[in-house]
């Protein structure tokens, strides 16, 4: 050949030697697992769940007490009465503090008030319409002054102002007068005054606060220690306007306070030096903002971070590196996935149809081998940790191929003939991809289906399903608060608001209104669970798996204590007990 | 040129309308909105959502009141961070991008002209073989494979620099050249083949036969001509630098505008989106008109009337 061509040759091997070299030197480099494990995948650590002893008890303390740890993405707001999502609640849980709060098994507790309102205590009415909560008289706002009735009056009735446009006002319906004055759009200022009055919400005085319901509610408690009725400052408020959640304007009564917000890039609280309460023993927590999963396990092993989630896919190989693996923090969440049927669209509309469906999946397989042993299979709709959790609820639907044939048969769909197109919709996303690859899969097999997946955009595919015009699609679902009426009537209740597989049935309605009023709780339950059972027995949807969290955190936290309901990062309902060792 | 001026910039009024129309046109066709949530809002709930950003006023009433505001200088507010003004957004991020962008612009001039020169002068030779491999490689290489191969050399094994983020002068290096790569690899191509078209040229001849050292010819007559097509390449360059690779911000969390017009596109972020799509082309616009006059300064045979 050539010259030139053997020049251009030669050089070109020579420079593609030396990128393939660099390439291959960074891609065995030490943080990638090895060809064989040298034992077996350990078992995953799970964190204790008793709490750990004082710190000042145990282990050595490192001089530097802070906690870093990656958010994701930037906070919409910090503003209690407005936030909605997982990072926003983060931040309000430690820069607030509400009346009520969640122990660690997500049992309430109270927090500023003395106590939780019950019948015994005088802090419910007989009828179950009037609470009042006693406040305790040492809170204060991370500026010295005293935390006053007068300022949960304020901030309830702000979160329910229709001008507010708050995402959870309609959580808080059940407070007399609050649906009018939050449905009060386009009234003029004058109504929207005089409706603002009319809500139950009322000062008796400096320490008590009085709220009266329009109904019995027996899941009022678990809801008042949710973030959007945390207090907030009005002279603040009314001072900054929406700038009031920046840092240095904005003023708590939780265990930190705001101390920086760079935008996009990081958040970071200071322990409050004024805190009413025990004072955490960090000095300062930094949410990093990096919006890139794999970025931020790199910045973990570089060591940037203490604590960091495993990007989905990466699970085989952390657990199989021997460094890594150790760091593992697994835990189980009150979130719970399904395949919803729309009801009304053959041949969905026909129960043994669903029921031969989600008689023929492999949960088991899809927890091990799609997900990689990371997650618990689900049969029932309500996920473990939850009150009234029932293992042996939906379990007609373990997989059985010849049974799911049998009831496709009698259906009228011997060996699938006859069966109208199914597609099946999702929000296109890497995880939700594998979930509908892996149904497509069980169809083919355990009932020789063929079904069509359909991946949406993810806002386009939430006005699909808003509009219900899926035929079949994905659910997920997790819990605001620790109750089955947050999981149940909402979802299939006649045309409530999150039913999107169209399910209406009567009996179930009953029982919703029923249990929605009954104060004796157990009995209250046992509504549930029968409601739950005739959602599991029609078969509206078919359960596939509970999500477990797994995340990787250094040994040097001490003390961080996980619920199923932790928002943006675990242990976030309890970031002021977490201390860090040497 | 006065008049040149004046008329290019009268002229930009009526393309950033006709963008802001075309704009809001396809933002509203789009399914799905702001609202539409993992769990579906109480209908009270959207209906306040709806009225408190002016969602609930008929179509051409809303772009009105966009177009208005713009022409006052006022980009809107943001509908998911909430309420903060997409100005003091931009202007947030902006900083920071352009920080990036500036230094990935430099880097890429810095390598892609001298490279592009040399492999032009010593033609055939192994320089030259080596420039033209160096821009085909790092042409083809995908930012987001350069980005992690960058993070896992640099940051986690050598330790030398950090993986990502904003504050530090060294969190500065390795976003710019990962965004550096691509267009440092496309100059020296085109520097190479004008350089290699004008060194063809009589006049070149003529220097050479008067006896002029080489050194002179190169950097005083054939370089301005050669610049010219690089020039033209430079300013939507510039302009796409400076407004930021979403990959390169997302990779290494850089906290800049790059990935903001994206993000606010999948978020249906109707306020960030008119306000940034406004911005960029306003500020693209005025890259091209500089680029313009730019060329009539170093190339004397151009003129403008």
């Amino acid at each position: 050949m050539s010259t030139i061509v053997r020049r251009t040759l030669r050089s070109s091997m020579f420079l593609l030697g030396l990128l393939a070299l660099a390439v291959f030197a960074a891609a065995c480099g030490g943080s990638e697992p090895t060809a064989t494990p040298a034992k077996a995948t350990p078992t995953a650590t799970t964190v204790a769940n008793t709490p750990t002893p004082s710190p000042t008890q145990g282990p050595a303390l490192a001089a530097k007490q802070e906690f870093r740890t990656n958010l994701v993405s930037e906070p919409a707001t910090i503003d209690p009465n407005r936030s909605a999502f997982a990072q926003e609640i983060t931040i309000a849980k430690s820069v607030f503090n509400g009346l009520l709060g969640f122990n660690q098994d997500l049992s309430v507790r109270a927090v500023t008030a003395e106590a939780v309102p019950a019948v015994a205590n005088g802090g419910i009415s007989a009828d179950g319409l009037t609470y009042t909560f006693k406040l305790r008289k040492e809170v204060t706002w991370s500026d010295g002054k005293p935390v006053k009735a007068a300022d949960y009056v304020y901030s309830i009735k702000r979160m329910l102002g229709p001008d507010l446009a708050a995402d959870y006002a309609s959580f808080y319906y059940s407070i007399a007068g609050a649906e009018d004055y939050n449905s009060a759009t386009a009234a003029d200022t004058s109504t929207k005054a005089t409706l603002k009055d009319k809500v139950g919400v009322r000062a008796v005085d400096d320490n008590t606060l009085e709220i009266k319901l329009r109904a019995p509610e027996p899941t009022f408690i678990p809801k008042m220690a949710l973030w959007p009725v945390y207090p907030v400052r009005q002279d603040i408020i009314e001072k900054y306007g929406d700038k009031w959640i920046e840092a240095g304007n904005l003023i708590g009564n939780g265990p930190f306070v705001l101390k920086e917000w760079v935008h996009q890039d990081h958040i970071t609280l200071a322990a409050n030096p004024n805190y009413w309460g025990k004072k955490p023993a960090l000095q300062s927590v930094t949410l990093k903002l990096l919006a890139d999963e794999n970025a931020a396990l790199l910045a973990y092993k570089n060591g940037e971070l203490d604590m960091v989630s495993v990007p989905a896919g990466n699970e085989k190989a952390i657990m199989s590196d021997p460094t890594l693996s150790k760091d593992l923090l697994r835990f189980n969440e009150l979130t719970v996935f399904a395949f919803q049927y729309n009801v009304t669209k053959p041949p969905f509309d026909n129960k043994l149809v669903r029921q031969a469906i989600a008689t023929a999946i492999d949960r088991d397989a899809f927890v091990d081998k799609v997900r990689n042993g990371v997650g618990k299979p689900a049969y029932s709709w309500i996920p473990p940790g939850m009150p009234d959790y029932d293992a042996t609820m939906g379990t007609q639907y373990k997989l059985d191929p010849a049974k799911a044939k049998a009831l496709l048969a009698q259906a009228g769909y011997p060996d699938g003939k006859g069966l109208a197109t199914i597609t099946f919709s999702y929000s296109d996303s890497t995880g939700n991809r594998t979930i509908a690859q892996f149904l497509q899969g069980q169809m083919k097999d355990n009932l020789g289906i063929d079904i069509k997946l359909d991946p949406q955009e993810s806002k386009a595919y939430r006005q699909f399903l808003t509009q219900n015009q899926h035929q079949w699609a994905l659910l997920g679902w997790g819990a605001d608060y620790p109750d089955p009426e947050n999981f149940l009537p909402g979802l299939f209740g006649t045309g409530a608001g999150n039913n999107h597989t169209l399910y209406s049935n009567p009996q179930f309605d009953q029982l919703s209104k029923q249990a929605t009023t009954e104060l004796d709780n157990t009995k209250r339950l046992q509504l549930w669970a029968q409601a739950q059972k005739m959602v599991i027995d029609d078969a509206a949807i078919a359960p596939l798996y509970y999500r477990e969290r797994f995340w990787l955190k250094k040994a040097t936290v001490l003390n961080l204590k996980t619920t199923g309901m932790d928002g943006g990062t675990p242990g976030d309902f309890f970031y002021a007990e977490i201390a860090i060792g040497k | 040129m006065g008049k040149y001026l004046l008329g290019r910039l009268l002229w930009m009024v009526p393309v950033l309308v006709g963008i802001s129309l075309i704009t809001f046109i396809i933002m509203h066709l789009v399914p799905g909105g702001p609202w539409d949530r993992e769990k579906t809002l109480a209908p009270a709930v959207i209906a306040n959502l709806n009225r408190r950003y002016g969602l609930d006023d008929p179509l051409w009433k809303q772009y009105a009141h966009m177009l208005g505001g713009a022409l006052r200088g006022d980009l809107g507010v943001s509908y998911v961070y909430q309420d903060r003004s997409v100005t003091s957004i931009i202007l947030q991020g902006l900083p920071k991008t352009a920080t990036i962008g500036l230094t990935a612009f430099l880097l890429a001039l810095g390598i892609g002209v001298p490279l592009g020169m040399a492999a032009a002068i010593k033609h055939n030779s192994w320089i030259d073989y080596v420039s033209v491999q160096f821009a085909t490689i790092f042409a083809a290489v995908p930012g987001f494979i350069l980005s992690f191969l960058l993070i896992i050399v640099f940051a986690v094994e050598l330790h030398w620099l950090p993986t990502g983020g904003w504050g530090k002068p060294q969190q500065i290096i390795l976003p710019s050249v990962a965004l550096a790569a691509l267009p440092a690899a496309y100059i020296a191509r085109v520097a190479r083949a004008s350089m290699l078209e004008v060194l063809g040229q009589d006049y070149i001849r003529t220097a050479h036969a008067k006896g002029l050292p080489q050194m002179a010819i190169y950097f005083r007559h054939a370089l301005k001509n050669a610049l010219i097509p690089v020039l033209t390449i430079t300013g939507p360059e510039l302009a796409a630098l400076v407004t930021g690779s979403f990959i390169i911000e997302q990779v290494f969390s850089v906290p800049g505008v790059g990935r903001l017009f994206v993000q606010g596109i999948f978020q249906r972020d109707y306020g960030l989106i008119m306000g940034s799509v406004l911005f960029y082309a306003a500020i693209i616009a005025f890259l091209n008109l500089a680029v313009d006059i730019l060329y009539s300064i170093v190339d004397p045979r151009i003129r403008y009337s």
